[in-house]
């Protein structure tokens, strides 16, 4: 496994460096150049000045020599200063952006991916049933509709018709004036928490999985889970940090309700086919049958034998949605305003902030990979044969 | 003929429904194992070998139904049971060892921890953590396998190493029958044999009865002590293996023996089995073998030859069974 993770984390690294440089080429190949853009177009600046400008951000050294310079650079975490935000530092948006977008996909991603794993184990459990049919239209439905248009009208529904939820954004700034923290903080401590809540839930699952005994082992996993939700709870509640906090963060919660729920909605139906295909399959093979004729209930044969087994190209699959969650991305940060990476992209591209445009790039690049990465590691942990194999 | 019978399977009728009609898979058929018996089902592919195995563990696929007959396990009809109590007597009464158990296993556990669902479930008062190892150990070295491989993934083990284990796994709970379904027949022949060899010799030091299912006669005949052959979802002989063998009755038996070379005398030359067995959608009327059939009259294919004791425990399903010359070794086995 360690191996498996050394030769995986190399890969990675090395597939990272071809990325920036093919997209740190790609961004020099622009037509046009930022200074002519900015300074030519005004004629009060000298021409002087433009020069000192040119000289100054580096832009009439060679190709190369500049393309070295950046990559040290940025391997130092130095991104340089933003064009359009000058002189703001590129890392400081960069740091200020990444987290929302992380928060908002990882929440929209765990979310779609449990309720179509559980819709899919449904459909499998009641194939030819009348519910397989309610559930597989209303899911198929939603996966096809023109995304856009959804979550508007989602937005126009539960927000403006209903006043539910929040309209857009990712807070409510008249709650935020005198705020004793910056929405950057609430959002990592809420993320910490989350994160740390699940690694625990996790982890005692895992051990609970070793409980030979049916009921003990039942029993400690439901357990697990709760004691994790009651920590969430006493953590938000209990202590005086966490309620000083919460406002602030059951404000951001609640701005991220709308755009989880359209994202869960239109994308769990692939997960619930996906599950249910993969489910039918398993219980079609030989292991099923023997673990039927060990006298184990259809229950135990159905979640602990084939959906465990049908469980690996579920994960396989999440590789898939980490790419779709940049390009969807864009789309869901747009129309709910949602002030994360995405939007930065979208602005630092068509503005020619290249040093900005390149830094996002890259962070959405190293998520991706990192996503990858993880994804990998889940798999290893679930399916022993690529564990040893590594 | 002293000791009850442990299993008494009574004129079972089993279909398959499809779309294009009911596959009449298992049809009258009627047999019975006392305690420490090895008996052997023979028959073509598609006989409904396999169909008769999984309704002993009503395993049996959704689509099937069963007509009529029973299945007592020490007189117990198991076709009247409750689904949850059918469930407490697989593998404590009944293990199986698969057709193709080269994928019995689940790719995700380890092969001890396999076992140990099945030990978990039927031992009362449940056995702890150092008897469940023990025990497992024992059944490993009984199958001439390492104790320390219990705690592999299947993937880890070869073959014939898989299907050493799936045997331990059968034995776990002491179960009184043990289906061996084609057990051997994805194995290389070497170890085949191995295996069958070691099967008996446990079989036999347990005294549990097995039911060897195979398409090869000449495999089944060297560890069975009844042998019944089939013929498109009937049971036309039944007998003890060395009667079969030295007289077979049946004349689909008869050709069936004539075209596979002996195990131990030289090869039998007869007309050869010709033509297909047929489709079980639509089976010929009267007896069932009467398209292919050398000695077949016009009574054949109108009325359904029943069984008739022809010899001590020796049954036949034909009308004209007396024709059959007895032509074959007398000491066709050793
Ligand atoms: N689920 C099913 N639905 C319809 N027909 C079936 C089904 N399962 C088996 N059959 C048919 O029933 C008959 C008996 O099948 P079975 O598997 O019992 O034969 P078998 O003797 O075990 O054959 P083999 O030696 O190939 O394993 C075959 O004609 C087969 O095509
Ligand atoms: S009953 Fe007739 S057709 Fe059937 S096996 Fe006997 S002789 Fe042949
Ligand atoms: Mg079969």
């Amino acid at each position: 496994m360690t191996r498996y993770v050394v030769r995986r984390l190399a890969q990675m690294v090395l597939l990272f460096v071809v990325f920036l440089t093919v997209t740190w080429f790609l961004l020099y190949a622009l037509p046009g150049d930022i200074v002519k853009q900015k300074f030519a177009t005004n004629p009060n600046i000298p021409p002087e000045a433009r020069q000192v400008a040119i000289e100054r951000l580096g832009l009439d050294k060679p190709v190369l020599i500049q393309f070295r310079d950046y990559m040290i650079n940025f391997f130092q975490l130095d991104f340089g200063l933003s064009f359009n935000q000058y002189p703001r530092k590129v890392s400081d948006i960069i740091a200020e952006r990444l987290p929302r977008t992380i928060v908002l996909f990882l929440t929209a991603l765990v979310s779609y991916y449990y309720a179509g794993f559980l819709a899919g184990k449904y459909l499998a459990w009641r194939r030819g049933k009348r519910g397989e049919m309610v559930v597989t239209i209303g899911g198929v439905g939603l996966y096809t509709v023109f995304y856009p248009w959804f979550a508007l009208m989602a937005i126009w529904l539960f927000a403006a018709e209903l006043g539910w939820l929040p309209i857009s954004k990712f807070l409510n700034p008249d709650e935020w004036r005198n705020a004793p923290f910056t929405a950057n903080q609430v959002f990592i401590r809420l993320f910490m928490t989350v994160l740390a809540v699940s690694v625990f839930m996790a982890a005692v699952v895992l051990l609970a999985n070793r409980i030979r005994d049916h009921r003990p082992r039942t029993f400690a996993k439901l357990g697990g889970v709760a004691l994790g939700v009651v920590l969430f709870i006493w953590y938000w509640w209990g202590t005086a940090g966490g309620a000083l906090m919460r406002p602030y963060a059951g404000d951001i919660a609640e701005h991220l309700i709308l755009p989880v729920a359209v994202l869960t909605a239109v994308n769990f139906a692939g997960i619930m086919l996906l599950t249910r295909s993969s489910m039918l399959e398993t219980m079609r093979e030989d292991f099923i049958l023997t673990a039927r004729a060990k006298g184990l209930s259809e229950r135990a044969v159905r979640d602990r034998h084939a959906a465990r087994t049908a469980l690996l190209p579920v994960t396989t699959s999440l590789v898939l949605a980490v790419a779709t969650v940049i390009d969807g991305g864009i789309l869901t940060e747009t129309v709910f305003s949602w002030p994360g990476m995405g939007e930065v992209l979208v602005t630092s591209v068509s503005n020619e902030d290249i040093p900005l445009a390149l830094a996002s790039f890259s962070f959405i690049g190293i998520m991706a990979l990192v996503g990858h990465f993880l994804v990998d590691i889940l798999y290893g942990v679930l399916d022993p044969r690529i564990r040893v194999g590594g | 003929m002293s000791s009850p019978p442990l299993l008494e399977v009574d004129r079972l009728v089993m279909h398959y429904v499809t779309e294009k009609g009911e596959v009449s898979a298992v049809e009258d058929v009627s047999f019975s194992l006392k305690k420490g018996e090895a008996l052997g089902l023979v028959g073509e592919s598609g006989c409904g070998k396999t169909s008769i195995a999984m309704s002993l563990l009503r395993l049996q696929a959704d689509n099937a139904v069963f007509k009529s007959g029973e299945i007592r396990l020490n007189g117990e009809n198991l076709l009247a049971l409750p689904e949850d109590e059918m469930r407490r007597h697989r593998w404590k009464d009944i293990a199986m060892v698969f057709q193709g158990a080269m994928n019995a296993w689940n790719p995700v556990y380890r092969v001890g921890d396999q076992i140990r669902e099945a030990l978990d479930l039927h031992f009362r008062p449940r056995l702890s953590d150092a008897e469940v190892t023990e025990r497992i150990s024992r059944l490993f070295e009984m199958v001439g396998l390492n104790p320390a491989m219990a705690n592999r993934y299947p993937h880890e083990f070869s073959g014939g190493m898989r299907q050493r284990a799936i045997i331990a796994m059968a034995l776990s709970c002491d179960p009184s029958i043990i289906i061996a379904d084609e057990p051997t027949t994805a194995l290389d022949v070497i170890v085949q044999d191995q295996i069958l060899q070691e099967l008996k010799k446990i079989q036999e030091e347990l005294g549990m009865a097995i039911i060897y299912i195979s398409h090869d006669i000449a495999v089944i005949a060297e560890v069975t002590d009844t042998i019944g052959i089939m013929y498109a979802g009937k049971l036309v002989e039944l007998g003890p293996t060395v009667e079969v063998f030295a007289r077979p009755k049946h004349p689909y038996a008869y050709l069936l023996l004539s075209s596979t070379p002996s195990v131990t005398g030289p090869r039998r030359k007869l007309a050869p089995l010709e033509g297909e067995p047929p489709n079980l959608l639509n089976p010929p009327t009267g007896c069932r073998f009467h398209p292919r059939c050398p000695y077949a009259t016009e009574r054949c294919s109108i009325d359904e030859p029943p069984m008739e004791v022809v010899g001590d425990g020796h049954q036949v399903a034909c009308w004209n069974w007396q024709e059959v010359p007895v032509t074959i070794s007398q000491e066709a086995r050793p």
